[in-house]
């Protein structure tokens, strides 16, 4: 049932599939983490058209399905523009984009409970504003992050399957490829799957050892 | 450090829990709150003043005038010769001269005590390492907290966690040291401690700035005290007018009541 892993190019549709699904995975939710966080203190900070502007922004890509967004990306801007880009490059830039707009919420929810006194305190003994969001204020609502962050990142390694039907050898791609030189439809997905499974798995677990490592002591996990 | 005809308005209960979109709309709310109605304040170096009051009086809100943490609507705030209100001055240079202690203490709950102490000597003097460290352990000792150091805010009792409230606010040897009610949210049998600790440092001359309604230790320590109410100072005056005979029929009963609370207690 399962021969065709033995077949040496099978096996390297599947290696390569990973490594897309992988990269576009940590590459997006890292893009989108950076930029969330920059949206989530200009939410905060900004003045009301730089809100209004970060509302509109969430709310598309929030709004909007993520295959629609990839495939605009992918194929349409490039033609309007006229340019020739990479399709992996668009397609890391609008899961990026598009991770922020979630996260964007998960940043600053982590941030307005902390914000108050720990502003004060970091005013109070001298540093700027900048330094007490780098000092003080991030490093705690990163710490708080973590478990939704890895939420984010379930969710957004799902979501890069719709890559194979885009013409991307991802995960589900290097599928589609193996199914339609075997016709062997179950015993592949059931491998794409497991593969998945074990990938998500093990960075959740990761995940959940550096949220215990990094845990401040005596501060409790803020419900999301 | 001066304060010279303050006002801070807010038409909030919560200054701190505004949102900038209550701040443009307070306009419209009516009962607009004048916690700092015109107060002027003198403190020359060694000096240790006492400002109490009731509650909501608006104490507080001129303490974080007189820090800059609140920017004062009218008036100037000096801090030796220079002006901190006039327009362009580094605030964060400012307040860096300054040190501030918290009511509820907001120590930086991701760092130990010595992390607390040592981030500003760190980032804002930019000390190298070492120095750094040597100086947050003095600061530290100072305030008889070696043997906790390397541990955080929640793993220590609220007067421990306000004794390196304290080491934070001297560390950086400010000109001057802002108490917003040091011991008022402490237990009881903790508030011995951190007033032990002020009274050392009193001792050593340090110019302090101290809102708080322990009584006995202003007696001891206190050059002046200013009884604060409704926005305004009432009556200052060394303690033992207050002690004894406050001119002001306001102040007269504010310190019947504490004064019979305290010999209660």
């Amino acid at each position: 049932m399962f021969e065709f892993l033995l077949n040496p190019m099978y096996q390297g549709w599947i290696v390569q599939g990973l490594l897309l699904t992988v990269e576009i995975t940590l590459f997006g939710v890292l893009l989108g983490l950076g930029l969330g966080t920059l949206l989530a203190i200009g939410d905060i900070y900004g003045k009301k058209p730089v809100r209004a502007a970060i509302a509109v922004y969430v709310e598309i890509f929030r709004g909007s399905p993520l295959f629609v967004q990839l495939f605009l990306a992918v194929y349409t801007v490039p033609t309007i523009l006229n340019i020739q880009i990479d399709h992996a490059i668009m397609a890391f830039v609008v899961f990026g984009l598009n991770s922020a707009g979630y996260q964007k919420g998960y940043v600053k929810g982590a941030m307005e409970t902390i914000l108050d006194d720990q502003m004060q305190a970091g005013l109070s003994v001298g540093m700027s504003k900048i330094q007490t969001l780098r000092y003080v204020i991030l490093p705690q609502t990163y710490r708080i992050v973590i478990p939704s962050w890895t939420n984010e990142f379930c969710s957004l390694t799902k979501s890069t399957a719709t890559l194979g039907y885009l013409g991307f050898l991802d995960l589900v791609g290097a599928g589609l490829a193996i199914k339609g030189s075997n016709y062997e439809i179950l015993p592949v997905w059931i491998i794409i799957a497991a593969i998945y499974f074990v990938w998500i798995t093990c960075f959740t677990k990761l995940m959940d050892i550096l949220y215990e490592k990094k845990r401040i002591p005596g501060v409790e996990l803020i419900m999301q | 450090m001066e304060a010279r005809h303050v006002y801070k308005t807010y038409g909030i209960k919560n200054p701190k829990k505004a949102k900038k979109e209550d701040a443009e709309t307070c306009v419209d709310i009516k009962h607009v709150v004048e916690a700092v109605k015109d107060v002027s304040l003198q403190i020359r170096k060694g000096d240790i003043k006492l400002i109490f009051g009731p509650s909501g009086s608006g104490k507080s809100t001129f303490l974080r005038c007189m820090a800059m943490l609140d920017i004062p609507d009218k008036g100037e705030i000096y801090l030796g010769d220079e002006c901190l209100t006039a327009p362009g001055v580094d605030l964060n240079k400012a307040r860096a001269r300054i040190g501030f202690v918290f009511q509820h203490i907001y120590l930086f709950r991701h760092l130990t005590a010595l992390g607390n102490v040592e981030l500003a000597l760190r980032k804002v003097l930019e000390l190298p390492k070492d120095e750094a460290r040597k100086r947050a352990i003095d600061a530290l000792t100072e305030v008889k907290l070696t043997d906790c150091i390397n541990k955080y805010p929640s793993q220590m009792s609220g007067g421990q966690a306000q004794r390196v409230g304290i080491a934070r606010a001297i560390a950086r040897n400010p000109d001057i040291i802002l108490l917003d009610e040091p011991t008022s949210a402490l237990d009881p049998e903790l508030t011995g401690e951190v007033i032990d600790t002020l009274r050392d440092l009193a001792k050593e001359g340090t110019t302090m700035l101290i809102v708080s309604h322990e009584m006995p230790f202003a007696r001891e320590v206190a050059e002046e005290m200013i009884f604060y109410d409704e926005g305004g100072v009432v009556e200052t005056g060394p303690p033992s007018l207050f002690f004894n005979a406050p001119n002001t029929d306001r102040a007269k009963q504010f310190m019947t009541r504490i004064i019979n609370r305290t010999t209660r207690e």
